[in-house]
């Protein structure tokens, strides 16, 4: 229920919405911007994630320092709903679908709070262990919880821990997304000076949930915001070329980015490049130029979906009839300042008009 | 980097003996960025105008009398070339024995506008594979070869 509220079924237009959202405005060269799965956080420049996992229940991110630097930024994260999940009984199926055709509301659950103290004692046990493995002494400093956030939302606890290396960390359960998110910078002892620095900057920074319905996913200098309803499906990240497609229902949003767009359009142009890698033939699209935020021209791609298409968006489609993708709109810019090309494709319905320009006007290329 | 057969038939065996705990040493991310990767000598190599590289690579340059005489008479050719392209050739520039990884990685990020984390895995990508046909050697301090 928490996640319908945000859900945009009619997505605003630029006009609609004004200036763009301060939340993903272009970033200061002199930071690094993360964004996965909902959690978005700040680092020095040069910072770069080296894992990932692609759960958004479940799941983690690691971000390393540049160069020969030996700090690590390391954030997981859980879904305390599903922590206290049991095993489904036939009532907790059918209850839901028999309110909702009774257009019943659903009832108000307060759902428990998680024990953060047990999280954070199994964490600190597991690395206990590995510096009893490198045969170093461990200590730990747990904080006293402590309430944070705006509206109050966030129950903290601080801690530190010194053993094979040094960690400096914070657990947290959200109550607006209900999360479990446990963030540590972790490095070698004498990192200690610096390590306080980057662990205030990350936890300043750290945010769990979007506040505007969309989420960033920033990586690689890419940075893009998806309506927060939109689930990754496939992801290809390779030096030079990265990829990530999003579905919601059978609505689709594909993210392309190039590198070395100066060596890749010697042979090319920005149009031939896009037609070689759109999802469908371009000939039968209406073809129009628009200019992004950032001042670059666009070759935007519109129209209905192709017969084949949407055979294939048939097979690919769940949920609601009102979210069958039908329009088709992609387009390619190139960024000489970042020397990147883009191209932002989208498979929506009638209902969902402009999600191209919104996902457009919040991409940040330079 | 490839090593070689000797070592990695040694290494073979304690990966399907793992009691005998033989395994190769562990190289850290710090200590290989600062090798300094320097070009074999017996190639040579000229820049073209369209920006790529075209190095020559002579064939059996150690060979013996007799296989030289069979190669003439077979008319096996004495040489190969390869084609690096604009970005590879800016690498291939650098490597020459005064440049360490990391430096490399800086400079061909910035010249070409890369993340630091792409330059790195595509510079390291490809160092490792002029170095799996005898390119390039890694030294460890300036003119000691690792």
């Amino acid at each position: 229920m928490g996640q319908e509220r945000f859900m945009p079924t009619h997505v605003k237009t630029q006009e609609e919405r004004g200036t763009p959202e301060t939340t993903v405005s272009p970033a200061l060269p002199a930071r690094t911007v993360v964004g996965w799965q909902g959690i978005r956080c700040v680092l020095p420049p040069e910072w770069s994630v080296t894992g990932f996992s692609l759960d958004r229940e479940n799941g983690y991110l690691k971000v390393d320092s540049p160069g020969a630097g030996t700090m690590t930024v390391q954030i997981r994260w859980l879904n305390a709903a599903a922590q206290n999940r049991n095993m489904p009984s036939l009532y907790s199926v059918l209850a839901p679908k028999v309110r909702k055709l009774l257009r019943r509301p659903e009832p108000q659950k307060e759902l428990p709070k998680p024990d953060l103290r047990a999280n954070l004692e199994k964490i600190l046990k597991d690395t206990a262990r590995q510096s009893k493995k490198a045969r170093a002494s461990f200590e730990s400093s747990v904080k006293p919880e402590k309430t944070e956030g705006e509206h109050g939302e966030r129950t903290a606890i601080n801690f530190s821990w010194h053993g094979a290396g040094r960690g400096q960390g914070k657990i947290w359960h959200c109550a607006v997304c209900n999360r479990v998110v446990i963030a540590q910078v972790v490095g070698a002892a004498k990192d200690q000076s610096a390590m306080a620095g980057i662990a205030s900057q990350l936890f300043a920074s750290l945010h769990d949930h979007s506040e505007d319905g969309y989420d960033l996913w920033a990586l690689y200098d890419l940075q893009i915001s998806i309506p927060e309803d939109f689930r990754l499906e496939t992801q290809k990240l390779l030096s030079g070329y990265l990829h990530l497609a999003f579905l919601r229902g059978g609505e689709k949003i594909v993210v392309d980015r190039w590198g070395l767009a100066n060596m890749a359009l010697k042979k090319f142009s920005v149009d031939e490049w896009f037609a070689n890698n759109a999802l469908f033939g371009l000939k039968r699209f209406r073809r129009e130029e628009r200019t992004t935020e950032q001042g670059h021209p666009v070759a935007r791609y519109a129209g209905r979906v192709p017969m084949m298409g949407r055979v294939r968006a048939l097979r690919d489609w769940r949920g609601s009839p009102r979210r069958f993708p039908t329009r088709y709109e992609g387009g390619v810019w190139q960024c000489p300042e970042s020397n990147k090309i883009y191209a932002v494709q989208t498979l929506h319905s009638a209902r969902t008009e402009g999600l191209w320009s919104e996902v457009v006007s919040r991409c940040v290329c330079h | 980097m490839r090593l070689p057969l000797k070592l990695r038939l040694y290494y073979g065996v304690g990966k399907y003996l793992p009691f005998l705990k033989i395994r190769p040493p562990q190289v850290d991310r710090q200590a290989a960025l600062t090798l300094r990767p320097g070009r074999n000598a017996l190639l040579t190599w000229e820049k073209r105008e369209t920006g790529e590289t075209l190095l020559t690579v002579p064939q059996n340059p150690k060979a013996g009398r007799i296989t030289r005489q069979m190669a003439k008479w077979l008319r096996a050719p004495t040489e190969r070339h390869v084609e690096l392209d604009e970005v590879g050739g800016f690498v291939w520039e650098l490597c020459d024995g005064a440049h360490t990884i990391e430096s490399i990685v800086q400079k061909t990020g910035k010249q070409y506008k890369m993340s630091r984390r792409e330059a790195e895995v595509s510079v390291t990508m490809f160092l490792q594979m002029l170095h799996e046909r005898n390119f390039i050697g890694f030294y460890k301090k300036v003119g000691k070869k690792s």
